[in-house]
C-alpha cells in the first residue's frame, strides 16, 4: 500500500481507533496520545502492515490496542484514570438531544467492564467482524460471540436502569 | 415422568447476536427464526438487540475531526523528520569532536599538563551538559504540570 494511500486511511480510521483507546484508558487525553503514537509507528514501518493477511481497519485497531496497554502499564499510581464526561454543551436542540443521547450511552459504557466496551465498540461502532474482532483482541475466534453477547446484554441492562 | 423440551423451544441466547450481525451458518440461523416464531421474549431480546447495535453504530464515541487527525499525522511525520535530524546532527558533532580529540592527543607541540588541564575543563563541561540534559528528561517525564498553561 502506498504511503498516501494509507495515511488516509488511517484518517479515516482515526474517530474510531479514538474511541476503542478511549474505552480501554478510561481517559480520552490518553487515548489521543495512543491514536498519535500508533499512527507514529504505523507510518514509520508501513511494511509491517501486509494487506495480503487483512484489511487495514483490524491491523491498526490492534496497534492502538496494544498501544493502550503500555500506556496503562506506564501509568503511575494516582494518575487519573477515568475521566470526568463533558457536559454536552449548548447548541441546536436536536444536536443537544444527541449529545445526551451519546452521553448516556457513555455512562453506561463506563459501567462495563474494559473487556466488553472494547468488543461492543469493535463490532457495533467499528463494524469488524467475529474474526477480525478475535485477531484485535487476541481470543479465540468462538469467544467473540458470547462475550459479545453478554455485553450488549449488560450494556440494555444499564441503558434501561438510567434511561 | 421428564417433559423433553424440543430444540426448537430451547432459548437461543448468544445466537441472537450472532443473527443480528449476521455470523451465524444456516443451520443456526434457520433454528433462530423458528425459535423467535415461537417465543415472544427472544423476540424481544432480537428487537431490542438491533435497536441497540443501530444506536451504537449512529452515536459520536469521539468527536475528532478529520482534519484534526490529518494534523496529528503531520505533526508525528515532523517529529520522525526531526528525529532523524537531530541524530545525524549528533553523529557528525561526535565524528568531529573524536577527529579533534584525536588531534589534540597526538599533537607534539603541547606539553602534558596543558592537555590536562585541556582536558578537564571540556570533561567537566561535557559532565555539566550530560547533568542538566539528564534533569530536564526527568522532569519531562514525571512533571504531572509541564502541559499547564499559564
Amino acid at each position: 500500500m502506498k504511503n498516501d494511500e494509507m495515511r488516509e486511511e488511517l484518517v479515516q480510521l482515526g474517530n474510531g481507533a479514538h474511541a476503542l483507546a478511549t474505552q480501554i484508558t478510561g481517559n480520552a487525553d490518553d487515548a489521543a496520545d495512543a491514536v498519535h503514537d500508533a499512527f507514529a509507528n504505523a507510518l514509520r514501518k508501513p511494511a509491517a502492515y501486509d494487506a495480503n493477511k487483512g484489511p487495514l481497519k483490524p491491523w491498526f485497531m490492534h496497534v492502538v490496542r496494544n498501544r493502550c496497554i503500555d500506556l496503562i502499564r506506564r501509568r503511575r499510581p494516582g494518575d487519573v484514570e477515568v475521566e470526568e464526561l463533558s457536559d454536552p454543551g449548548a447548541g441546536p436542540e436536536s444536536s443537544l438531544e444527541i449529545a445526551q443521547r451519546d452521553q448516556e450511552l457513555q455512562l453506561a459504557l463506563a459501567k462495563l467492564s474494559s473487556g466488553q466496551r472494547q468488543v461492543i465498540v469493535l463490532r457495533d461502532y467499528m463494524d469488524l467482524s467475529y474474526a477480525e474482532i478475535a485477531d484485535v483482541l487476541e481470543v479465540a475466534n468462538g469467544t467473540v460471540m458470547s462475550r459479545l453477547h453478554r455485553a450488549r446484554l449488560a450494556l440494555r441492562e444499564e441503558l434501561t436502569r438510567h434511561g | 415422568m421428564v417433559e423433553e423440551t424440543r430444540p426448537v423451544d430451547q432459548h437461543v441466547g448468544e445466537l441472537l447476536s450472532g443473527f443480528v450481525d449476521g455470523e451465524l451458518t444456516q443451520q443456526e440461523r434457520q433454528r433462530v427464526t423458528l425459535h423467535c416464531d415461537r417465543c415472544g421474549d427472544c423476540r424481544q431480546s432480537l428487537a431490542e438487540l438491533r435497536a441497540l447495535r443501530e444506536r451504537i453504530g449512529k452515536s459520536r464515541l469521539s468527536e475528532v475531526g478529520d482534519d484534526e487527525w490529518r494534523e496529528t499525522m503531520n505533526e508525528t511525520t515532523v517529529q520522525t523528520t526531526r528525529g532523524i535530524g537531530w541524530l545525524l546532527f549528533i553523529a557528525g558533532i561526535l565524528a568531529v569532536a573524536g577527529v579533534g580529540l584525536y588531534g589534540f592527543i597526538v599533537e607534539p607541540g603541547m606539553p602534558i599538563w596543558m592537555k590536562l588541564i585541556l582536558v578537564a575543563i571540556y570533561a567537566g563541561l561535557a559532565l555539566l551538559l550530560v547533568s542538566v540534559l539528564r534533569q530536564r528528561l526527568i522532569e519531562r517525564k514525571t512533571d504531572k504540570y509541564k502541559d499547564v498553561e499559564i
